[in-house]
């Protein structure tokens, strides 16, 4: 077994490099690296990782600490930091013709509440707790859990889904075949878009709130309370709509429904605070009292 | 000459006669070929819609770069050179020089491409892209017989790309496989439901949603891609 630790060092705009190059034979032992970062109150945290589990969880320290941990015989970890940025890049040395069955990383990474992050993987899962801060996620397969999380949360994903408790703030999420679920969300702009996932939103439509949820095939469902007011409009081509709103027609505050073959439901729920759009190709739409 | 210095050839005289030197590559490099026939492909299906509207539309342009840009397929102009610029390979991707310019620039012409289908489908009538430039609007529509034969260049590279994912991790792959059929069988009854009812907007709106995202999954793929010169 052969383990080499490399620290470069850069120009003070560089930062430091720290790589960690680890080449042993093949069914080698698990690897752990445990790397601290001291940072300003917001750093941005950027991480590249292909596959693996990854966990964000807030801290009240300023400081990053990531702690890592891989099989692979042909993998290396590279973090970075350069001023207030840290940048964690998981890749695979060597050829990539080989066969590369353990490309896989896992990671548990601690940051100062108010860090902003931007994660990029493609399979395993992203769990991220209590950061209040903006963050970007661009995922192929990986699924996605946010809890107490607050910022502008952008989500890519092909087929991974989410699962949001408590988030707070701005959510911009697209998926193909990945469901959403926002729990208990305190979300005042909210766009999501998937082809054949499901739509699940049960929560508060906050005043002044704009809630945009789009899907092809699959069911979107929103379940409002007694207290909660706003404009709906919802809109299935070919599928069911179902509501069980007290939806008052009010031309004068909504547009008028689409024309062609489409099945609407175009009202006010009380005043109307909130915006409230959903659409479907032919999915069903259901609009539900909570329980 | 390697397949880097062709292409730079290629780009500084894309409509000249290619110098002795890059064209006895040409006849030894199946995949300069490729690249090279595949620019033709565009520059004959941009002569095409040229024939319908002499001059460009700005707007048609911008839109192409903002989505570009916004995919991160392309960079800024750079101040010193001309035209769009890819990004370095290590830059972005999983392997480092596992992503090369020529695989990008062939299958960005292909995201290019693809994007104008959904736009042309759409008739630019539900493509909110602003001009950054703001230039006066024009709108433009791309002719069917331009499109013709599209379909299958587009899944053959898609189908390329995600091949190439096998070596890496095969659940990535087989998702990219499973969403992209869910795409294609959603552009196949958005694209029915337009022909049974062409007067309804929601409809075409739809169908310009579905090519997007097949859009948007070719540049996932291509950026995770392993794509390579041989």
């Amino acid at each position: 077994m052969n383990t080499r630790a490399l620290f470069l060092s850069g120009s003070a705009a560089a930062g430091a490099l720290t790589m960690l190059l680890l080449a042993s034979p093949a069914g080698a032992q698990t690897r752990k690296l445990e790397k601290r970062f001291v940072v300003d109150g917001k750093p941005l945290v950027i991480l590249h990782n292909p596959s693996g589990r990854i966990l964000v969880k807030a801290a009240d320290r300023n400081e990053v600490v990531v702690k890592g941990q891989y099989a692979g015989n042909r993998i290396v970890v590279e973090i970075e930091q350069a001023d207030n940025r840290v940048e964690i890049v998981t890749r695979l040395a060597g050829p990539t013709s080989s066969s590369s069955p353990d490309f896989r990383a896992d990671f548990e990474i601690t940051v100062p509440t108010e860090a902003e992050l931007q994660v990029r993987t493609d399979s395993g899962s992203v769990t991220v707790e209590s950061v209040h801060g903006d963050m970007s996620f661009d995922t192929v397969a990986a699924d996605l859990a946010l809890q107490d999380v607050e910022g502008y949360l952008v989500i890519k994903s092909v087929g991974g889904s989410l699962i949001c408790s408590r988030c707070g703030g701005r959510l911009d999420a697209t998926s193909i075949s990945g469901s959403f679920q926002l729990l208990q969300p305190l979300l005042n702009h909210v766009r999501l878009q998937t082809s054949s996932g499901n739509i699940f939103f049960d929560g508060d439509f906050l005043s002044r709130g704009i809630y945009v949820m789009k899907s092809y095939s699959g069911t979107i469902e929103v379940r409002f309370s007694n207290q909660d007011s706003f404009d709906l409009r919802a809109t299935s081509l070919y599928g069911l709509v179902v509501n069980q709103a007290p939806v008052v027609q009010d031309a004068r505050r909504v547009p008028s429904p689409p024309p062609g073959m489409a099945r609407s439901l175009v009202g006010s729920v009380k005043q109307g605070q909130a915006r409230v759009e959903l659409s479907s190709f032919n999915g069903t739409i259901k609009i539900s009292k909570r329980e | 000459m390697h397949c880097e210095h062709f292409e730079e050839m290629l780009a500084q005289q894309p409509d000249g006669p290619l110098p002795l030197e890059a064209a006895d590559h040409l006849d030894a490099c199946l995949r300069c070929r490729l690249l090279r026939d595949d620019l033709q492909a565009i520059q004959v299906a941009a002569q095409e819609w040229g024939s319908e509207e002499p001059v460009p539309p700005p707007r048609v342009w911008a839109a192409i770069q903002v989505q570009l840009q916004a995919h991160g397929l392309i960079a800024q102009p750079s101040p010193h050179g001309r035209g769009l610029y890819l990004q370095p390979a290590a830059a972005k991707g999983w392997f480092a020089g596992g992503w090369n310019w020529a695989s990008r620039l062939e299958l960005a012409g292909a995201y290019v491409l693809l994007f104008l289908v959904a736009a042309g489908l759409a008739g630019y009538q539900t493509v909110p892209v602003a001009d950054p430039l703001d230039r006066p609007g024009t709108t433009a529509q791309v002719s069917r017989g331009a499109l013709d034969g599209l379909g299958p260049a587009l899944d053959g590279n898609m189908q390329r790309v995600v091949a190439s994912f096998a070596e890496y991790d095969g659940s990535v792959a087989l998702s990219l496989r499973q969403n992209l059929t869910i795409v294609d069988n959603l552009i196949a009854v958005c694209e029915k439901t337009v022909r049974e009812h062409p007067g309804d907007p929601l409809a075409r709106e739809y169908l310009y949603g579905a090519y997007q995202q097949k859009a948007d999954l070719l540049a996932v793929a291509m950026d995770r891609s392993t794509l390579e010169i041989k």
